[in-house]
């Protein structure tokens, strides 16, 4: 690939790759949500997940699980389409990660004040 | 490349049963991709011929994934999809375990065992794709019966076949069959080192009172991949002239 897809062209992929799959199973949907599970909302099983990973990197050229993100954390469209778009734009990973971190460092300061209010 | 020719892909066909399926399968009008460490003369013979075109050797090392990655993927460019992975390299490693060097354990796991791991997920994913396929893993009668000094040997062959019945079962919706051909001993480089008196005492222990000619245990393997097999998977065929039954 010559040129890197912008992150709505590469959500536009995914969607679509899922799509085909669910079509070749019959199975119709209407509008597909970031936050519909892959497995429990549209009954995608783990083969049905390799295909789609193999479908990709042959569309997109890149295999994010290869080493960058772990397949099990991928639980729903939203994840599988942020993987794509982190393997293209690293930065969306480390602004996620300062997210994490953020929330994190949030979470443990309302811990402290929990405990300092007892 | 014809487009309707299927192609096969066959590690280690330099020599031996590698080299004897290699031309099993040109015989067959396949289209054939084969990588070893080195090019041995009927490898050269083999790029000369007429097969060139239907024929591809890379040299690849078993132990560098990365290099089993590209070179998976260069034959999918090249030759346009891989409908057979035979995992037929390996190397034979001898000795009491107690007295191994820990490098020669992990080499031959990383050539008989990880090796062939990283090429059938490389190869699963063309034929996921494709909807159809067949890995055929070389596995050996020590992964059935003990010996003494062929316990690294043994365990990588056995967890050869642990594969096979797991990826079967993984890969069966796909319509990819994953199985295992077990050789015993036959004619071949890992037998050249044996005395006559060793060769006569196996053929004396084996019910068909011989060894195997390398052409048998190729046909297993081309059994396996044809349609004649379409229903087996996740299955080890022994082909030992009886020794282990």
């Amino acid at each position: 690939m010559l040129t890197a897809p912008t992150p709505a062209k590469i959500e536009s992929i995914v969607h679509g790759r899922i799509r085909a799959v669910l079509a070749e199973r019959a199975v119709e949907v209407g509008t597909l949500s970031g936050a519909d599970k892959l497995s429990a909302t549209l009954g995608l099983s783990s083969l049905d997940l390799a295909f789609l990973v193999a479908d990709l990197e042959a569309e997109l050229g890149v295999d994010p699980f290869a080493k960058l993100v772990s397949i099990t954390s991928v639980r729903s469209v939203e994840d599988l389409v942020r993987a794509y778009q982190q393997a293209f734009f690293p930065e969306l990973q480390r602004r996620g990660e300062d997210d994490a971190v953020a929330a994190g460092a949030k979470r443990a300061q309302a811990r402290r004040a929990r405990r300092e209010r007892r | 490349m014809p487009q309707t020719r299927k192609v096969a892909l066959v590690s280690g066909g330099s020599r031996g049963l590698g080299a004897e399926l290699v031309s099993g399968f040109l015989d067959r009008r396949y289209g054939v991709a084969t990588l070893s460490r080195t090019k041995t003369p009927f490898i050269t013979d083999m790029l000369r011929a007429r097969k060139r075109g239907h024929f591809h050797w890379g040299a690849v090392d078993g132990r560098d994934h990365e290099a089993l990655r590209a070179f998976v993927k260069d034959v999918g460019e090249r030759l346009g999809r891989i409908d057979v992975l035979v995992n037929n390299a390996g190397i034979a490693v001898e000795g009491i375990l107690s007295t191994m060097r820990t490098s020669d354990i992990v080499e031959a796991v990383e050539v008989n065992l990880t090796a062939a791991l990283v090429l059938a997920q490389a190869c699963s994913r063309l034929m996921l794709r494709q909807g159809s396929g067949c890995i055929v893993n070389i596995s050996s009668v020590n992964a059935i019966r003990g010996h003494s000094g062929v316990a690294v040997y043994s365990a990588t062959k056995a967890a050869l076949d642990g594969m096979t019945r797991s990826l079967a079962r993984e890969l069966g919706p796909r319509k990819i069959r994953v199985n295992s051909v077990a050789p015993g001993y036959f004619e071949s480089d890992m037998v050249s080192d044996m005395t006559e008196e060793q060769k006569q005492r196996i053929a004396r222990r084996t019910p068909l009172g011989r060894l195997a000619q390398i052409g048998e245990v190729a046909n297993a393997v081309h059994f396996l991949t044809s349609d004649q097999a379409s229903f087996i998977t996740g299955q080890t065929l022994v082909v030992d002239g009886g020794i282990t039954c």
